[in-house]
């Protein structure tokens, strides 16, 4: 495997992916497809990116997303007015997209706390020791007497569970209801 | 499972195993491979190794936090570090009141160092907080604006396009008066001090619950989205209830009837889409669609043709974003659109 094109697309396309997410989740009418449009528009920019890499990544990436979401919708030869709406506004989708940049590390710091909060106890207590005490995974290991293994295995969940929350649940904060959207949830009254 | 999710499981699984201290040279050999036989493989590694280092920023979040104590759901987001320096403390504030009552659990034989220096964050956050409401009681929103106001008590308020709200906090009552527009609001639960709003001679009441308020003229709309909400006609000193309405209702008072229809949760929140800068059409009228823009923009659409008025659209929009609006009414429709100075005129084509 190229290393550089791993660490290129770390850096410059995945921090975009909240931003994706949310624009996916705004275009494609059904949400549970949101996910495999994104590891499909991912490969796209990646198999392109192993040929040369485009000068400007991010344009790159929405572009991508929104070609893919015209090819969907004529293939399903189904133009939803919904959708096509939305396609026409895509462009100030995107330039509104930019701001969220911005937003800086604090908030990004928080976001990564929420979505640490929301593992299952167990993947927690494992990646709390491994990174913020930085144990290796065979003291993990001693310390909560349990085998190496299963702390691997814990590691493994915790970051993919990791992924799934900090790369989505931008879409309250980054609007600013973020507290809000989580009261609802909590359910009181 | 689907093929991408078993695709992610596989590369978390190499990347908690290149972790370990058994990694060697034939895995990484198998690895290599694994990851050059397809590009599915290569970018949700590549997805999840980027997660991978990003949690190494945990530390700084954990930097108060003596070893071998780990903090607790909920404590994490009022950590000191958000807190001390973060200019929308009174948010955070929020957060304040799910501070843990119980001691946090430990995975050692260390004491906790951390509850007194989060709780003396909190109080900051607190002050600041109650000085933001003190000094202001009347909130205003200008046509296309929406804006989020948080109450002493919890409560949060986010107001809708031209909106004019006035707060009234007491020991016994916690009073809204919506003078105008429309404004949603996700109730703290209290059972001493309910939470009222009054508008156009009505008092909408609740305790504990989310809800909108819409003022046309003299006619209300309320609609619920959880818990319970009472509608009251206020005349003079006499409070007479007209209607109960539960999550999921979409009610209209007027003077003389309140009609109230039962809706779905997803359809209530499709109605509440203005919170997040949209809104929503299901074969809706033209001339009501119209009516909608024309409450977020200055620019406002007139309709010149009876024959336009009735056309049936659907669609997500953002409010403020008059000329995707337009211009889908011009390709898709038999509609002419003139577009002059203030005014946009739509005639039948």
């Amino acid at each position: 495997m190229d290393e550089t094109l791993q660490q290129w697309f770390i850096r410059e396309i995945v921090p975009h992916e909240p931003a994706l997410v949310r624009l996916m989740s705004r275009l494609w009418p059904d949400r549970h497809e949101v996910a495999d449009l994104r590891q499909e528009i991912y490969i796209r920019v990646y198999e392109a990116a192993a040929r040369s890499r485009p000068t400007n990544p991010k344009s790159f990436l929405f572009a991508t997303a929104r070609h893919l979401v015209v090819d969907r919708v004529r293939r399903n030869k189904v133009v939803s007015v919904e959708l096509k709406g939305d396609l026409e506004g895509l462009n100030l989708l995107i330039d509104e997209v930019s701001p969220e940049q911005n937003v800086g590390a604090r908030q990004e710091l928080r976001r990564l706390a929420g979505a640490f909060e929301l593992l299952p106890a167990q993947c927690r207590d494992v990646m709390w020791l491994r990174k913020v005490e930085n144990l290796s995974q065979k003291e993990v290991a001693l310390r909560l007497g349990m085998k190496e293994k299963a702390v691997e295995k814990r590691l493994a969940r915790g970051v993919r569970l990791l992924a799934e929350s900090f790369y989505a649940v931008a879409d309250g904060d980054a609007r600013g209801t973020g507290a809000l959207v989580r009261k609802e949830e909590s359910g009181h009254g | 499972m689907g093929e991408r999710e078993c695709i992610e499981e596989q590369a978390a699984e190499w990347i908690a195993r290149r972790d370990s201290a058994h990694w060697n040279d034939a895995q990484e050999t198998q690895l290599k491979q694994w990851l050059e036989s397809s590009s599915a493989h290569a970018v949700a590694f590549a997805r999840l190794q980027a997660m991978w280092q990003q949690a190494n920023r945990l530390r700084a979040i954990g930097a108060g936090v003596p070893p071998g104590v780990m903090p607790r759901p909920g404590e994490l987001r009022s950590s000191p570090y958000f807190d001390a320096t973060n200019p929308d403390a009174p948010n955070v504030g929020r957060g304040s009141s799910g501070m843990p009552a119980s001691p946090r659990r430990r995975l050692a034989g260390r004491a906790a160092g951390w509850s007194a220096v989060a709780a003396a964050s909190c109080a900051v956050a607190a002050l600041v907080w109650q000085q933001g409401l003190f000094a202001r009681t009347h909130y205003v929103t200008p046509v296309g604006g929406t804006a989020e106001v948080s109450l002493p008590d919890g409560s949060a308020v986010i107001l809708n396009t031209d909106s004019d709200i006035r707060l009234a906090v007491s020991a016994t009552e916690r009073r809204i008066d919506l003078r105008q527009g429309e404004a949603f609001f996700n109730v703290a639960p209290d059972s001493t001090r309910p939470f009222v709003v009054t508008v156009a001679g009505k008092r909408v009441v609740a305790v504990g619950t989310a809800f909108s308020v819409r003022r046309h003229g003299t006619e209300i709309d309320v609609v619920v989205t959880s818990g319970a909400v009472r509608v009251e006609q206020a005349s003079g000193g006499r409070r007479e209830p007209l209607a109960q309405l539960k999550a999921g209702s979409v009610a209209r008072a007027g003077d003389a009837a309140v009609t109230v229809q039962q809706r779905s949760l997803p359809e209530v929140e499709e109605l509440l889409s203005w919170r997040s800068g949209f809104i929503v059409f299901r074969e809706t009228r033209l001339a009501d669609a119209v009516t909608e823009f024309n409450r977020y923009n200055g620019r406002r659409i007139y309709i010149e043709d009876p024959a336009v008025a009735d056309i049936r659209i659907g669609g997500k929009f953002r409010a403020t974003n008059i000329e995707s609006f337009i211009g889908l009414l011009r390709e898709g429709f038999p509609v002419r659109v003139q577009v002059l100075d203030e005014r946009i005129v739509l005639t039948a084509r």
